[in-house]
């Protein structure tokens, strides 16, 4: 089995942790809860024939990019980027995120979770305006921790990408 | 009471921590219990015809702080037993495991949670062993470890971790309860969890079902980390909690005025805190 550190991150109240929780628990709640420094969870998965040990760590969001801890990411073998689709500030705070997590980690396998896609009709992110910033480097795909919509997705995504990242 | 002052090497941090508990002004008995505990290498040379000793100075510097926090479960007998084994079994653990705490670092960072994990379900077992048929006695169990900058988290229950930095002062742990649980299923009102008294209901704690919670928190100089059973927080609300740890002296005092502000209040239940306050290196 291999082990895989996987980072949560986006600015505050985008769904990091409801999404981790959708996928590890198959739960959802409305209320909502900030995360006061990193919460730690595990899945294991099953990706071809091999185990993955996936330890997710849902890192605090703050109000803006540049309050990232970086200190969290080292040792992150992927990461997930997430933005609420009803904020499409915190869309454009992902690129400064990815910016500081480059800087601290390299190139890693990466998702950015447009994430609320339930809430459809206050969704304010532009389809070409993803299309814009889709390239080979992530996987972009629409999220909601709340129908759990994309979510297995996303996380099975993420570990495939690892595994094979490990096997070159 | 335990006093006691603490100073990493390495990168280093002056720790100032200090642990009380009271029965409070309703309880016959005492169920709770803490402690506060440095890992450190052991060898110190005595005598030596070496030139350079220099190398043997890491080994006298602290490795970790361990602070931990327990609330022996009411209405259950043999709380104060549950809390006492659970805090006894644990330190234990860890004292024996202590070599997995001196070069923590991304790799093995892992592997270090699992021994903390780890020393949190050894301390079930322990107490599991005076059950019977599923009766038996239970505690919460709040631990932080400390290795600057760097505190990891293992709560089961609802005593709780709060931090402070500047004049914010944030929970990091979740109670496990089972209102808190039925209000983020949205079965019940966070009001209704309180009136009915499932806020008082533990839907994980050590000697009967555990769910441990595992987190990181990174610290910084002049932070303020406060471990304490729920005989504090039915009493004192966080703003005077925030208040206190920001006025006090240093962690003794605001020990002090922590539990004499639930003993004001009523003192209704055990009441215990624990306070590590973060300062610059002397010397």
């Amino acid at each position: 089995m291999i082990q895989k550190k996987i980072c949560m991150v986006g600015v505050f109240a985008t769904g990091k942790t409801s999404l981790v929780r959708q996928f590890v628990f198959s739960k959802f709640s409305e209320r909502y809860h900030s995360t006061v420094g990193v919460k730690i969870d595990r899945k294991r998965v099953t990706v071809g024939d091999r185990e993955v040990n996936m330890l997710l760590w849902d890192l605090e969001g703050r109000d803006g990019a540049q309050e990232l801890q970086t200190s969290y990411l080292r040792g992150a073998s992927g990461i997930i980027y997430v933005c609420d689709g009803t904020r499409p500030d915190t869309f454009e705070q992902v690129f400064e995120l990815r910016t500081l997590v480059d800087q601290t980690v390299g190139t890693v396998p990466s998702v950015l979770a447009l994430n609320k896609a339930d809430l459809a009709s206050e969704w304010r992110i532009a389809d070409a305006q993803v299309s814009e910033n889709e390239d080979s480097t992530w996987h972009v795909l629409r999220t909601s921790a709340k129908t759990g919509h994309g979510v297995e997705e996303a996380f099975l995504w993420i570990a495939t990408a690892m595994t094979e990242d490990a096997e070159t | 009471m335990t006093g006691l002052e603490s100073t990493h090497g390495g990168a280093t941090a002056h720790v100032d921590a200090f642990g009380l508990t009271d029965v409070g002004k309703v309880r016959q008995q005492n169920e709770d219990q803490f402690a506060i505990a440095r890992l450190s290498r052991s060898l110190r040379l005595a005598h030596t015809s070496l030139e350079n000793v220099s190398t043997f100075e890491r080994f006298g510097q602290t490795a970790a702080d361990l602070f931990v926090v327990a609330d022996g479960v009411g209405g259950v007998a043999g709380g104060e037993l549950a809390s006492g084994t659970a805090v006894q079994a644990l330190t234990e653990y860890i004292a024996q495991t202590a070599g997995c705490y001196y070069n923590v670092d991304v790799t093995g960072e892992h592997e270090f949670l699992d021994r903390l994990e780890q020393a949190a379900r050894h301390a079930h077992d322990r107490v599991r062993a005076f059950s019977s048929k599923g009766q038996g006695p239970a505690t919460t169990l709040t631990m932080v470890t400390l290795l600057w900058p760097r505190a990891y988290i293992v709560h089961i229950g609802d005593s709780r971790g709060y931090h402070l930095r500047g004049d914010r002062l944030r929970q990091f742990t979740r109670d496990q309860t089972m209102g808190e649980l039925l209000a983020d299923e949205g079965v019940v009102t966070e009001q209704q969890a309180r009136d009915s008294g499932l806020d008082n209901v533990l839907v994980s704690a050590v000697g009967a079902e555990i769910t441990p919670s595992i987190g990181v928190l990174d610290l910084r100089y002049d932070d303020t980390l406060l471990l304490c059973s729920d005989g504090l927080t039915k009493h004192v609300a966080d703003e005077q909690i925030a208040g206190i740890l920001r006025g006090a002296a240093n962690a003794t005092a605001a020990c002090e005025q922590l539990v004499q502000a639930a003993l004001d209040d009523g003192g209704s239940d055990n009441v215990t805190v624990v306070v590590a306050r973060m300062g610059r290196p002397t010397g």
